[in-house]
């Protein structure tokens, strides 16, 4: 079988944010805590008593620095989401400069990267670029 | 091996040495050296013929431990070689051993019961064996008992115990390697004969200790491991004859066990002696909560007699006439202790579970009167104090568990109008629903949050989104009262009408204060909220009680308005002034109260006229901008409880009943006027709902649900399509604009599968073309433009182009759900083009997961609400159209790892759904309503197997 080349990208379009109701925000999603986009890794609901308003509660990781932080607001809150473009690369392909992420995902694509492994997916946002995930094709080896 | 290999003493001090390294803490021997020593008792145990050194370890050892797996080796060897050995070997060695633990009262218990478990284990081998007498083993027993030496009949006991476990034939019995035919013979001889003779034995100690004055604390002891052996006796899952053998697992692993011994216990257990022993007994130790437990489930299990053991009906009414007499005289006049609570209602419930109504209905009448006003004093009184156990919060709910059992027992009770006149339980049914609602209601009508310390208050309580909503977590309890409300429909009826009115006046007024605060002063802003809360949880639990008052929640079926309901609109309907009914219905902004004539009303329209008000204040709130102040958990009452009124009564098909109410068929019958209004009105509830609470997801999920209903049935349908407001919903869905797109997507989909459900309601050609260019046309083109475009590659992760796709796919397993028999056809045909686009789009999004996960999901949806109804080439389609997706996912991820920054079991969510897939293409094999005349459909397993292939590799 074929080696599966990965390589799709878009012209630069339009970074930034836009207002979401923060009850329309889905885990996996991104969000802007506090600063940072994140990635929300856990989101729940809760209310103060029975007949209290839903309020949600949210958990990012803030995808620069893998940064943990939380949120709680009101679900009619008009919370922030960056506007996500998604490139995705080719090991050997990516650019020289490009930032990995700390902590243990970075060691593991550094590792990945020697071993050259096969594309490297590329989230860019906000003006940022950050890589968030790897995927490793063992077939081309 | 070893046994023979060694002497004796070499063998003892191996095994102790073995036991040493055992019983040492983990931080003195390490794992090699436990396994070693464990393998030393294993290998110990298997040797051959081990009894002449096990008999030499017991009596020389002094490692307990060590005695112990002696015990264990004798127990399997005398199984291993059981035909090989001498039976008058084999009887003295089980004499040894019951010897050996008679002359050594300080052995260590678990030694000592692993002796007395070998014992009981060569008496059961031997039962079947013609040639060996065991049956001494009682008479040695009786002989212990006799002693009035406390030790030896604690030993006594524990022998008993011993014979019982290991007879029950269920997990307690020890592993012997025989068959389940050779255990269940075992029981069946046990249970005609040696488990009556224990029963027996056993007896006759409480007796003796019922008798006494003052028992000491170790004659207490020993009378307490008698009830439990009496309790066990009485527990005893009696096995039937010529039950096959799969059945015998079935049964063996039934809990709540109840008492259907054989015939040849008549005597036994119908001699009132041994019911009054109980009872005795239990007035005698009821303070004492340990052996409470035993004597109350003692009674429990005697509360449950039943079979082959009652020769007539005579003898079953006089039983339970003489058990409900002893019940009362026992519980009457005392102050239950908490530790009762659960063991009287288990009683209770037995004694109305298992004897039928005519025997409850042929004891004295005076005698059933007072059961049943006992019964219904004690279930208002757990229901007082099941409530205060939940103010206090806590752990150990008795009572509350108590008063679910006593309310399921109404239900059953009154649940059969064959064999009590009618009326006979109204009165009760009157108490126990008024101290329901008391419990539920704030002072000063009710008691809710009240304890001995003033007014607890629970409102700053974070709840979070797993608790369970009130109408499931207590779905029973009002089921029962629910019920017990229709038969006392007379009070209950016009008592929450009463309630809830007036509640809805006060409600008004504290938001009319509020917004006037608001409008005085509007940044103070912080409003006290204590009133308006109460009012919420008032209203909340009315709004409950009369749902599961009004009407069933049935899944699938047609539900009917209850009888009592209808007959008690029908008595009055003479009385009832059918217009100004129709008035209070049709005016909910206004006070009920105001309206001249309003006593003469149907009581039920009117019940049903108070929540539309409730409804009308929440409405007018959200239009004063108070909607901050509301309650979702309230608003999400009034829909639940709108959608369970419309599937029962609205529109209501009069071929079902028998008679019609007259105001009913006048107000919301077909072609009426009532009707039409009350539908635009629920419509109106539904569009505002979704835009004002669309961040409350419970709450709108419940709101789409109301929609739903309303378009489901043909008739009812017809009525919603002819408002303006639909059409509005409908085009505003198909843009895709706020509100309606911050909906979640459950409710989105919801939202979509009402939306096509309406499409199939009647309507002209030309409106119905209209309809679809409106629904679902915008899909098809909006979903073609973005995935033909040129550049679509380039697009694709963009985020217009994410959002457009996923949206459309979330719509597709809406417009899946909506499948019903009739509209298969268009649907699967819309559908497929759908699916064959989906497979591209697999490719296109093979790096995200989020959309390869979603695509899968509605090929899932699709096989799930349409497969069964599909003909033979229809299936095919669908079976290729999944095969080629999985090839194409299988291609996509073969090999592949996925690192991810938030690895958590989503990950498989993949595979999951392929899984969900796989089965519901198979449940073709067992539900199928296609048109199959003609062939045989395809086999879907076959087509399963040919999906799996490429899946092989992955997995």
């Amino acid at each position: 079988m074929e080696d599966e080349i990965d390589f799709t990208t878009g012209d630069a379009g339009a970074f930034g944010t836009n207002p979401m109701q923060c009850s329309a925000l889905r885990t996996n999603g991104f969000v802007v805590l506090k600063g940072p986009p994140s990635k929300i890794v856990e989101m729940s609901t809760s209310k103060t008593g029975k007949h209290g308003h839903a309020k949600v509660h949210l958990v990012g990781i803030d995808i620069f620095m893998v940064k943990k932080y939380e949120d709680i607001c009101p679900s009619t809150h008009k919370m922030d989401a960056p506007n996500i473009k998604r490139i995705d690369y080719q090991t050997g392909e990516v650019c020289e400069d490009l930032k990995l992420p700390e902590g243990e995902l970075g060691k593991d694509i550094e590792g990945k990267y020697d071993c050259s492994h096969k594309a490297l997916q590329i989230n860019g946002i906000m003006r940022h670029e950050q890589t968030v995930q790897v995927w490793i094709n063992c077939r081309s080896k | 091996m070893m046994a023979a290999a060694l002497g004796p003493p070499e063998v003892i001090a191996q095994l102790e040495n073995a036991a040493k390294v055992l019983m040492a803490p983990p931080s003195m021997v390490n794992n090699e050296q436990r396994q070693h020593a464990e393998h030393i008792f294993l290998s110990f145990r298997k040797s051959k013929s081990p009894f002449a050194v096990c008999k030499h370890i017991l009596e020389t050892s002094k490692v307990d431990y060590v005695l112990f797996q002696a015990a264990t080796a004798i127990m399997e060897a005398v199984v291993r070689e059981w035909i090989l050995l001498e039976k008058g070997s084999i009887e003295s060695l089980r004499t040894f051993l019951l010897t050996y633990v008679l002359q050594r009262p300080n052995l260590q218990k678990y030694v000592r019961e692993q002796i007395l478990l070998a014992v009981a284990v060569i008496v059961k081998r031997g039962s079947l064996d013609k040639s060996i007498d065991c049956k001494s083993i009682f008479h040695e027993v009786s002989q212990l008992i006799s002693s009035g030496n406390p030790t030896v009949q604690t030993l006594a006991c524990s022998i008993l115990t011993a014979l019982l476990s290991e007879f029950s034939s269920s997990s307690k019995t020890s592993n012997i390697g025989l068959s389940m035919e050779f255990h269940g013979n075992c029981k069946r001889i046990f249970q005609e004969e040696d488990l009556r003779q224990i029963f027996m034995l056993t007896v006759e100690v409480l007796q003796e200790f019922s008798r006494r004055e003052n028992l000491n604390a170790q004659m207490s002891s020993v009378f307490q491991r008698y009830l439990a052996l009496a309790n066990q006796v009485l527990s005893w899952n009696f096995l039937p004859p010529n039950l096959g053998r799969h059945y015998i697992a079935m049964f063996e692993s039934s809990q709540n066990v109840m008492l259907k011994p054989t015939e040849s216990w008549r005597e036994t257990l119908l001699d009132s002696r041994v019911m009054e022993l109980f009872f005795t007994v239990h007035r005698k130790i009821r303070e004492d909560s340990d052996m409470a437990q035993d004597s109350l489930q003692c009674l429990a299990q005697l509360a449950s007699l039943h079979g082959p053991i009652f020769p007539d009906e005579g003898s079953q009414v006089d039983y339970l006439a003489h058990f409900i007499e002893g019940l009362l005289n026992t519980i009457n006049g005392i102050e239950i202790e908490d530790s009762e609570a659960v063991g009287i209602s288990s009683i209770i419930s037995n004694l109305i579970t298992v004897f039928p109504r005519n025997v409850l209905t042929a004891i004295p009448n005076e005698l059933f009167s007072s059961f049943v006003n006992c019964l219904t004093h004690l279930t208002c009184s757990f229901g007082r104090s099941a409530a205060l156990e939940e103010v206090l919060d806590k752990d150990d709910m008795v009572y509350m568990e108590a008063y679910d059992k006593l309310l399921e027992s109404w239900l059953t009770l009154v649940q059969d109008d064959k064999h009590f006149h009618k009326g006979f339980f109204t009165q009760h049914a009157v108490q126990v629903f008024n101290s329901y609602i008391q419990c539920h209601l704030a002072a000063p009508d009710g008691t809710r949050n009240l304890t001995a310390n003033g007014v607890a208050s629970r409102e700053e309580e974070e709840i979070s989104e797993l608790q369970e909503d009130d109408r499931d977590q207590f779905s029973d309890q009002l089921a029962s009262v629910g019920m017990l409300g229709r038969i006392a429909a007379e009070h209950c009826i016009p008592l929450l009408t009463s309630l809830l009115e007036e509640r809805v006046t006060r409600l008004h007024g504290q938001l009319q204060r509020h917004q006037q605060q608001l409008l005085a002063s509007p940044v103070s802003g912080t409003v006290d909220n204590k009133m308006l809360d109460d009012l919420y949880e008032d209203i909340h639990w009315l709004i409950l009680v009369t749902g599961y008052l009004l009407a069933d929640d049935t899944q699938g079926e047609t539900p009917l308005i209850p009888p009592e309901i209808m007959e008690y609109s029908i008595k009055h309907s003479s009385e009832v002034d059918i217009n100004t009914t129709l008035q209070i219905l049709g005016s909910p902004g206004e006070k009920a109260s105001s309206i001249p004539g309003y006593n003469r009303t149907d009581s039920v329209i009117r019940l049903l006229s108070a929540i539309l008000r409730v409804s009308e204040v929440e409405s007018r709130a959200i239009r004063a901008d108070l909607t901050h102040l509301l309650s979702p958990q309230m608003g999400k009452d009034i829909v639940w409880f709108l959608k369970r009124w419309a599937k029962t009564y609205l529109l209501v098909d009069e071929k079902l009943y028998d008679q019609i109410s007259l105001p009913f068929s006048t107000a919301f019958g077909a072609d009426t006027e009532g009707s039409q209004w009350i539908i635009g009105y629920l419509l109106q509830k539904v569009i505002s709902n979704l835009s004002v609470w669309s961040s409350e997801q419970d709450l709108a999920s419940d709101t789409v649900q109301l929609l739903v209903t309303l378009v489901e049935r043909r008739e009812r349908a017809n009525l919603v399509i002819q408002c303006e407001n639909w059409w509005n919903l409908a085009k505003q869905f198909a843009r895709r604009s706020p509100p309606l797109n911050f909906l979640s997507s459950p409710v989105q989909r919801t939202l979509m599968k009402a939306l096509v459900l309406g499409g199939f309601a009647h309507m002209d050609t030309e409106t119905k073309q209209q309809y679809w260019t409106e629904v679902l046309q915008p899909l098809q083109q909006r979903f073609l433009r973005v995935i033909n475009q040129d550049n679509f590659q380039q697009m694709c992760q963009q985020e217009e182009v994410k959002q457009e796709i996923t949206a459309t796919l979330e719509a597709l397993c809406g417009i899946a759900e909506a499948t019903q028999i009739d509209n298969v056809a268009i649907l699967f045909n819309f559908l497929m083009d759908f699916l064959t686009n989906c497979i591209g789009l697999m490719e296109v999004y093979k790096n995200t997961p989020e959309t390869v996960n979603l695509i899968i999901e509605v090929f899932v949806e699709v096989a799930h609400k349409q497969i069964c109804y599909l003909g033979e080439s229809k299936a095919m389609n669908l079976y290729e159209a999944c095969l080629t997706l999985l090839q194409v996912y299988s291609k996509n991820n073969l090999g592949r790892q996925r690192i991810d920054v938030t690895a958590e079991e989503e990950q498989y969510q993949d595979l999951l759904l392929i899984m969900e897939l796989l089965t519901n293409l198979l449940s073709k094999e067992f539900i199928d309503f296609s048109d199959t005349d003609r062939h045989p459909p395809p086999r879907p397993q076959y087509c399963c197997i040919k999906c799996t292939e490429p899946l092989k590799n992955k997995i």
